[in-house]
């Protein structure tokens, strides 16, 4: 009976599930353009296009839009959609639509590298500030994956240690701020909310092999990851090596988390929100990995172009913005679960 | 019973020696006879009596009030929420202190510590209000977890907003970041005068209101058969966690870790016996933060590391090893 009531709904959500898909495509792609087009200077569309992809249309737009715009708008694209199929990954594995690789230190341990690393040697170049948080967010996830590892990955505990991390990286920033020059200081803070501000080629370029990497490894288990929501046992039932599944999954969603951090330093709520946003739209039962990255993609891009509206004397990084946003929707949703009797 | 008192004695005599070592430790230390007759028989012309009786008397005195209130106050929710994770920093407490912190120092309305206790207290009054009037409304089951929720989304609202203040506000940041590392330095104990009272008064609260809370911990439909008012109890227990939390960030500035560990520590040590617990909790806490504070003063000469930074560097790394060998069920 119940299996045979699954059949037709998984066709239909399936259609739908594509439609929500190229309606996004076609969201992100027009909002892309507008990024390019919008800012000090106005540049034709076709222009701006042009300079994008690297065909030359003039001093001017080959320089705003092929070497400042682009490659920001890219980078948060790029940044968006591994923050949206991280929490995906997360917020399935716990059974949990609030769980968030927000929570679980890696933000912080990037945070910390970053700050660590203009305290020590300077901020003399984004690049070595970059490096800095790489290393703090590489060695963070590192050891969480190190802590959680007993005979496999369970969630639980992988979040628990990342709380636990989370504070020592949180204290060696704040010890570190208060040793720095105050202007030093300044720069050290958009380190610990996140920024896409100033972004490179070589950024998108990262960001991209990451994602070139690890997002096969995640579709491939994608339906191990829809059954397992069903429970371990039926998981079982149906062939899925829980244990290695789950582990493997774990590992993808913290490198995808690692990655993006290191590139923009801690950008909060998109993972949270975006698979939660995509779930509503595409009605879907289970976990939706690409609809996550795409919303990942256009919150994140959408909440840079507010950053970038905002005038001189207010220029925030754009973590700001997805907190300001985002944690009023948290709020909102507990709200209304309060409302509603138990959730 | 004797057993117990047994080992809220030995927290004492735990505590008494955190006095002790808080007094005569630090970037001249002084040897316990002198540090003795400061205290009881004063001679202002000796230079080490004079530092304990200025300075060292002040910073213990202020320890053991955000200690103990820390410890009481995560007792009290680690009981509430059922939750033996619970922190009271879930309630925005110190992200509602500090953006509080943040605008008095932007606008000048409160420039030294004495000023920035009640402003502190204030603003971590309002984001525990705020939170719980988000996250308990209707006090349905399951409300303790959207109280976490409420707090940790309100969290990061409020320090984006003061991490915005912060980056275009260059001064103030200046005196921020010392403010935040929890120091206990160049902090008057007359300063916190006023939040000694309210401390103690909670605590005394709490013992009181324990045994309710017992039964509400049993579960709510026991609580509901032994006659507790359970929505009641809920919320003089909030008011108590968010006085004491209050009181200890404003003292102390914004300590992480103690909340949480402090009532975990004491439960393995004293059983779930709550009025027990908030006592040992008040012992263990406030000998933590002057331990903590005594390291943070010898580990990196001349300098110090606030209290706040080194309770959160200790405790981050206890907590993720707790987390290790936790016995998890597969979720």
């Amino acid at each position: 009976m119940r299996i045979l009531r699954i059949g037709p709904l998984g066709i239909s959500t399936h259609r739908r599930t594509f439609a929500v898909g190229l309606v996004l495509l076609a969201a992100l792609a027009a909002l892309l353009v507008f990024a390019l087009m919008q800012g000090q200077s106005d540049i034709s569309i076709l222009d701006s296009i042009r300079a994008a992809v690297g065909i030359s249309v003039g001093p001017p737009a080959d320089f705003i839009v092929g070497q400042v715009r682009a490659p920001r708008a890219l980078t948060a694209v790029l940044v968006g959609a591994m923050l949206g199929v991280s929490g995906a990954i997360l917020q399935s594995l716990t059974r949990n639509p609030l769980a968030s690789p927000d929570f679980i230190g890696i933000s912080m341990g990037a945070g910390a590298g970053a700050v660590m690393t203009i305290w020590l040697i300077g901020a003399t170049s984004l690049w070595v500030t970059a490096a800095g948080a790489i290393v703090g967010a590489l060695a963070t996830a590192a050891l969480i994956l190190a802590l959680s590892w007993r005979r496999g990955i369970v969630p639980l505990r992988l979040i628990l240690a990342g709380i636990g991390i989370g504070f020592v990286a949180q204290s060696l920033s704040q010890y570190a701020l208060t040793r720095m020059d105050v202007h030093d200081a300044g720069n050290a803070l958009g380190w610990l909310v996140g920024s896409v501000t100033g972004r490179t080629w070589t950024h998108v370029t990262v960001c991209a092999v990451i994602l070139a990497a690890l997002l096969p490894v995640v579709l491939w288990h994608a339906r191990a990851l829809r059954t397992m929501e069903m429970g371990d046992d039926a998981a079982r039932a149906l062939g899925v090596r829980v244990g290695l599944s789950r582990s493997i999954l774990a590992v993808c969603s913290v490198l995808l988390a690692a990655g993006a951090v290191a590139v923009t330093g801690p950008i909060g709520f998109i993972a949270l929100v975006a698979p939660a946003i995509a779930l509503r739209l595409t009605r879907n039962a289970g976990v939706t990995l690409l609809p996550s990255a795409l919303m990942g993609a256009l919150l994140l891009l959408a909440a840079d172009q507010v950053a970038q509206a905002m005038p001189a004397t207010l220029q925030l990084p754009v973590g700001v913005f997805t907190a300001a946003v985002g944690a009023p929707y948290l709020m909102w949703l507990v709200w209304r679960a309060s409302r509603g009797g138990p959730s | 019973m004797s057993k117990r008192a047994a080992i809220a004695g030995l927290c004492l005599l735990v505590l008494v020696g955190a006095i002790a070592l808080s007094l005569a430790i630090g970037a001249r230390s002084i040897d316990l006879e002198t540090v003795w007759h400061a205290l009881t028989a004063f001679d202002p012309s000796d230079k080490d009596q004079l530092i304990v009786r200025t300075t060292r008397v002040s910073r213990t005195v202020i320890g053991v009030l955000a200690g103990a209130a820390l410890g009481v106050a995560g007792a009290l929710m680690q009981s509430l929420t059922r939750n033996p994770f619970a922190d009271p920093g879930l309630l925005g407490i110190n992200a509602g202190a500090s953006l509080a912190v943040v605008i008095a120092l932007s606008t000048g309305l409160a420039t030294g510590f004495a000023a920035q206790v009640p402003v502190a207290f204030v603003g971590a009054g309002l984001a525990a209000i705020l939170v719980y009037a988000i996250g308990a409304r209707g006090a349905a089951a399951g409300a303790p977890v959207r109280l976490a929720l409420a707090g940790v989304a309100l969290t990061a609202l409020l320090t984006s907003i003061t991490y915005a203040v912060l980056m275009v506000n260059e001064s103030t940041l200046d005196q921020y970041r010392m403010w935040v590392a929890g120091s206990l330095t160049g902090r008057q104990a007359e300063d916190v005068l006023p939040l000694i009272p309210i401390v103690l008064v909670a605590i005394l609260a709490a013992l009181i209101a324990s045994r309710q809370l017992e039964a509400v911990a049993l579960g709510e439909d026991a609580a509901r058969a032994l006659g507790v008012n359970i929505a009641a109890i809920r919320t003089v227990i909030i008011v108590l966690v968010t006085l004491l939390a209050a009181a200890a960030t404003a003292a102390a500035g914004p300590i992480v870790f103690v909340g949480l560990a402090v009532p975990h520590l004491a439960r393995a040590l004293i059983g779930a016996s709550l009025p027990w617990l908030v006592v040992v909790s008040a012992f263990g806490g406030a000998a933590l933060v002057l331990l903590c504070d005594v390291v943070g003063r010898v580990v990196a000469p001349p300098g110090e590391i606030g209290v706040g930074i080194t309770t959160a560097f200790i405790g981050g790394i206890i907590f993720a090893l707790m987390a290790r060998r936790m016995k998890v069920v597969e979720l």
